[in-house]
């Protein structure tokens, strides 16, 4: 038997990274990689692949904006994918859940062959958790989300998710939809022969036009007004007196602002 | 084994300076570099100069990811109660072509990257080299993880502890003698604040070094670079005194007491601290530079041990640039005449022999060992200053003729047979 | 400062296995000044209750201080794997 498997990966700032400079992340140079999660499905896609004895990975992403997308792709290529496919366009900066869906969802046709299409339960950065379960919806295919353990048999695939407090095992026909939980397993780090080998494989390069989609209607329907790190107020209250006296004022504050004695 | 004409072991400045000039020449060039991009491992006070290289690649630095360039040079001696401090300007410093210029390696190191990337290097981050791969004595190319590939040539510029070098023999362990720690912080500031501290017209720097009583008295000194939007702002203390004296209290905290000095708090005042980092730096000069190449290596910037300490001076991205590009320059002529042994390799030694890299490195050749004396670190910013002291002090007492007033001073620290003999010593600098 | 407020603004990202390991046999025996304990920048070497050296490496700014000034070669210091360690953004 063998399994093609597509493995829609969203590239993420180094969430590591980033600077708060003025309650604002600072975005300036910041690297970019292929999300945790993706990798988690990544590596799901090539056990099965391996376990099945044969078939196809396809990384797939749709870049939004200037993501330096096909560095990020090619780790993907080098943790083991075959394949990769980019969507690509200026209209997608920004772009929400919905308008990547439908560039991920007109993608998946065009690739066309496919048993499994693999998501993370969300992307790193913006977590909306959305996408995976909207392209499930446009293609009319079964969906199950955070899959712990996955298993593809010629009859449909299997999935066990915890429920915290339950065990739940699904199973679907094939094609399927599944999204994946980072306790699946551990992603592989690229190996040099794997890198060097990454920018061999066939990598293929999309605008929304190319798969019949109007760039203008996947613009962004919501717009992010302010992003800010959260600020406390600080109370400012000063207590005077001696030693002992300030170490009672103090506690008897903490214990009427419930800090203490709770 | 997979195969490419060369390897380069560490995407610092040495490196990339290296895979520029190979890709530039069409060779296959692979970098490995183990930091997430280039410059994420790597550390600098601040200060490069740009005029010993600039016609090495003279495409390059008009857009270059500089900070400022250097128009203002200040030194201050601190002595106990009293310090001095000059601030020298020269119209040549900046100018149309400024000869040194700030930089912060995160963002110097990447731009470098991507230049040796367009000219078609592969350079891999994340990627730590584990091994030289040896046989019978020749170096034919690394071992990364379960990875082994070979190169024709491997330049190893993996930086002032050389791990892999002295692993396989190629040159000795670092020792504490040669090497000093450098840490600091990088403090933000507005770029309005920082020009006014130091007199800088928009977008002009400062370079803005400390001796004497910041390092206790050990080997080193302090130093302070202007970026565009922070300083960076640390010590240097010679790893050999540092070790000497456990009663000076930990390392870490005489960067905390240096910001502390009423010298020094104004200056950072308002700041907010963005990093913190730490790195060694080589500095035994030409006595400690290893043979520079073999059977199919060569070593390159940090790694040969090419960087200068002359106090007032730092250098080490100058050479490690201008020696990455000689090495490039080699490794091509060795290719081309088809032999990639020692002997088709000499040419780099002879090409650094006449570039200022080892012609710099040769006149300070006493350097290392003058700069042991701890009297550079406590009497001398100690007596600058209260000499002067005395020349600015109106006391109670009539005053006495400033001829006079020098004299003593003079007499007092500078002509005693401790001196004399310093002087003696320093007419090799 | 407090030193681990500095290292609070760096990026490390941490392997599960210490690139450092300390050979304490030598330690114990051999060391006379016990450098590593005020020569790190990042000051990540102590004394557990029991005497014995510990490495906090997770904080290490891979300077090598501490590499460098062991004479009795009690230290097995490598450089992190790649993908892990310090990532610095600026110096
Ligand atoms: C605090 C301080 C202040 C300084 N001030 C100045 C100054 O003002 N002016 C000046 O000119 N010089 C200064 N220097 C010196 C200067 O920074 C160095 O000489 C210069 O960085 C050397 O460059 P390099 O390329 O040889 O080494 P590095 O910049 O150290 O590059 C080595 C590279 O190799 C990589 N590497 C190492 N091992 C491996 C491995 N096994 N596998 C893969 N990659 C590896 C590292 O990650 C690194 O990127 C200062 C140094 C310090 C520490
Ligand atoms: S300096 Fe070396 S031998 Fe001494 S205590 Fe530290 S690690 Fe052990
Ligand atoms: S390498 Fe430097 S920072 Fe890391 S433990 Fe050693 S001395 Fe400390």
């Amino acid at each position: 038997m063998s399994v093609d498997v597509i493995v829609c990966v969203k590239t993420n700032p180094d969430l590591q990274m980033i600077r708060i400079k003025d309650r604002q992340p600072v975005l300036e140079a910041i690297p970019y990689k292929v999300g945790d999660l993706e990798k988690n499905a990544l590596e799901a896609a090539m056990q099965l692949r391996d376990a099945a004895g044969g078939g196809t990975v396809t990384a797939l992403t749709v870049a939004e904006g200037d993501r330096k997308v096909k560095e990020t792709i090619k780790e993907a290529l080098a943790m083991g994918a075959d394949e990769a496919a980019i969507v690509s366009d200026p209209a997608l900066v920004g772009a929400d859940p919905a308008a990547v869906a439908q560039a991920l969802a007109a993608a998946v046709k065009k690739i066309g062959t496919y048993d499994l299409l693999l998501f993370g339960e969300g992307s790193t950065d913006n977590y909306t958790g959305q996408v995976g379960a909207r392209v499930a919806e446009l293609l009319g295919l079964p969906q199950i989300g955070y899959a712990r353990k996955i298993s593809v048999t010629t009859d449909g695939v299997q999935c066990e998710r915890s429920m915290d407090d339950m065990i739940e095992t699904l199973a679907a026909p094939l094609p399927a939809v599944v999204t994946v939980v980072s306790e699946i397993n551990e992603p592989r780090i690229p190996s040099l022969m794997n890198i060097m080998k990454a920018g061999k494989k066939p990598l293929q390069e999309w605008t929304p036009a190319d798969l019949g989609l109007d760039a203008a209607a996947l613009a962004p329907q919501r717009q992010i007004v302010s992003n800010l790190a959260e600020e406390q107020d600080r109370k400012h209250i000063l207590f005077e007196g001696t030693a002992a006296e300030q170490a009672d004022a103090f506690v008897n504050a903490l214990l009427n602002e419930g800090v203490l004695g709770r | 084994m997979e195969k490419v004409d060369c390897i380069v072991v560490g995407g610092g400045l040495a490196g990339l300076s290296a895979a520029y000039g190979l890709a530039s020449a069409g060779l296959e060039v692979m970098v490995l570099e183990r930091g997430d991009y280039a410059g994420a491992k790597n550390v600098t006070g601040g200060r490069l100069y740009v005029s010993p290289i600039r016609e090495l690649y003279p495409e390059l630095w008009a857009e270059a990811p500089f900070e400022r360039a250097v128009a203002r040079e200040w030194i201050t001696m601190m002595g106990d109660g009293a310090h001095t401090t000059f601030e020298v300007a020269a119209d040549r410093f900046a100018g149309e072509t400024p000869q040194s210029y700030t930089v912060l390696r995160a963002r110097l190191d990447q731009w470098l990257a991507e230049k040796a990337g367009e000219k078609g290097a592969m350079v891999v981050p994340k990627m730590k080299v584990d091994e030289l791969l040896r046989r019978e004595g020749r170096v034919i190319g690394i071992r990364a993880g379960d990875d082994e590939i070979g190169a024709d040539v491997t330049v190893i510029a993996e930086g002032v502890l050389g791990l892999l070098a002295s692993g396989a023999g190629l040159r000795a362990e670092p020792a504490e003698r040669d090497h000093a720690v450098g840490f600091k912080e990088v403090i933000e500031l507005p770029p309005a604040t920082i020009e006014d501290r130091w007199h800088l017209n928009p977008g002009e720097g400062a370079a803005h070094l400390f001796m004497g009583a910041v390092t206790k008295g050990m080997l080193g000194g302090g130093f302070l670079y202007t970026n565009k939007e922070s300083i960076s702002l640390g010590l240097v203390v010679g790893m050999a005194a540092l070790k000497q004296d456990p009663d000076q209290g930990k390392c870490f905290s005489l960067l905390d007491e240096f910001k502390e000095m009423p010298q020094i708090r104004p200056l950072v005042a308002g700041g907010t601290v963005a990093e913190y980092s730490a790195h060694a730096i080589a500095e035994g000069g030409i006595a400690q530079v290893p043979r520079l190449y073999g059977d199919g290596y060569v070593l390159a910037g940090d790694t040969a041990g090419l960087s200068l300490n002359a106090l007032v001076t730092v250098r080490g991205m100058d050479f490690a640039i201008a020696s990455g590009y000689h090495a490039a320059q080699a490794v091509l002529a060795a290719k081309k005449a088809g032999d990639c042994s020692a002997a088709g390799l000499a040419g780099y030694e002879q090409s650094l022999r006449q570039s200022f890299v080892l012609k710099d490195l040769e006149t300070a050749r006493h350097i290392p060992r003058i700069i042991e004396n701890p009297r550079l670190f406590t009497h001398y910013p100690q007596a600058v200053s209260r000499l002067l002291e005395s020349v600015f002090t109106i006391g109670p007492q009539p005053s006495r003729r400033l001829v006079k007033t020098l004299w003593r001073g003079v007499r007092k620290d500078f002509l005693n047979v401790a001196t004399l003999k310093d002087a003696w010593q320093m007419r090799k600098l | 400062m407090e030193i681990d407020a500095k290292l609070g603004l760096d990026v490390f990202k941490l392997d599960k296995e210490p690139h450092i390991v300390v050979k304490n046999e030598i330690c114990s025996t051999v060391c006379v000044n016990r450098a590593c304990l005020y020569v790190c920048p990042a000051d990540l070497y102590e004394l557990d209750d029991q005497h014995r050296i510990v490495v906090n490496w997770e904080g290490c700014l891979e300077c090598g201080t501490c590499l460098i000034c062991c004479d009795a070669r009690a230290l097995e210091w490598t450089y992190p794997r790649g993908e892990f360690g310090v990532q610095y953004r600026m110096s």
